[in-house]
């Protein structure tokens, strides 16, 4: 299941849509809005999540079945808001679920890791009247040269 | 065309819409935008910025753009 979502989202709802007695286990990712920790001067009321809804759809069906195929999932959830959100609320919800730990946990930092460099979602922070359009971090881009050796393996 | 993030808040607008006479590649499409608005040259001077066609990544310049087919200009993601 893919969803992109306006609205805060229930996690009972989303996890009733993986349970399977096929299950040995299923790994959660949960992103929230958070304070920016390098800055003590201000103080982030909330972000806005910008979306190319049809891209962003199409690139996380991908991403997730990349990841069923490489490490052979029962079941995968991706849910990611858009719009204004304010701190300390869900931004993104992963579940991945399969027999063994391993790859419930793997693909779940797989398909997070991918999302953050190749879905169509830009983020803007809000100060009050002030707004920061995000940059994409270097670190997540690294990290994504660590999942290409892996895919290729 | 869409644009998004620092884009659209450069031009000030999510869309536009141009007419196509006949057919178009992209690196011709580039100089019309380019004629249209000199912005443009900043965008498509940026490695950093993608450019998809009805959600297909660009990779080709001669890439056909025939009337109704959909551009989104895309600076690089930061979601999650």
């Amino acid at each position: 299941m893919i969803k992109i979502v306006n609205e805060d989202f229930s996690l009972d709802e989303l996890y009733s849509n993986i349970k399977s007695d096929k299950n040995g286990a299923i790994s959660i990712f949960l992103g929230t809005v958070r304070d920016d920790l390098f800055n003590k001067d201000k103080t982030i009321e909330a972000i806005f999540l910008e979306c190319y809804e049809g891209l962003a759809i199409k690139q996380l069906e991908e991403i997730k079945n990349e990841a069923i195929i490489k490490w052979n999932l029962n079941k995968c959830v991706i849910v990611h808001r858009i719009g204004k959100i304010p701190l300390g609320d869900k931004i993104v919800f992963i579940m991945t679920s399969s027999p063994h730990r391993e790859e419930s946990i793997r693909s779940n930092e797989f398909i997070i890791d991918q999302l953050k460099i190749k879905a169509a979602f830009w983020k803007f922070e809000y100060y009050g009247n002030d707004s920061k359009i995000i940059k994409t971090k270097e670190k997540d881009l690294k990290k994504n040269l660590k999942w290409e050796s892996v895919i290729k393996s | 065309m869409k644009y998004f993030s620092w884009i659209r808040v450069k031009l000030d607008k999510s869309e536009d819409s141009f007419e196509i006479n006949g057919k178009l590649n992209f690196k011709e499409l580039k100089l019309f935008l380019i004629q249209k608005d000199i912005f443009f040259k900043e965008i498509f001077n940026d490695n950093s910025i993608k450019f998809f066609i009805n959600f297909k990544e660009i990779e080709n310049e001669t890439i056909s753009i025939i009337d109704g087919d959909e551009l989104g200009i895309l600076p690089p993601v930061t979601g999650g």
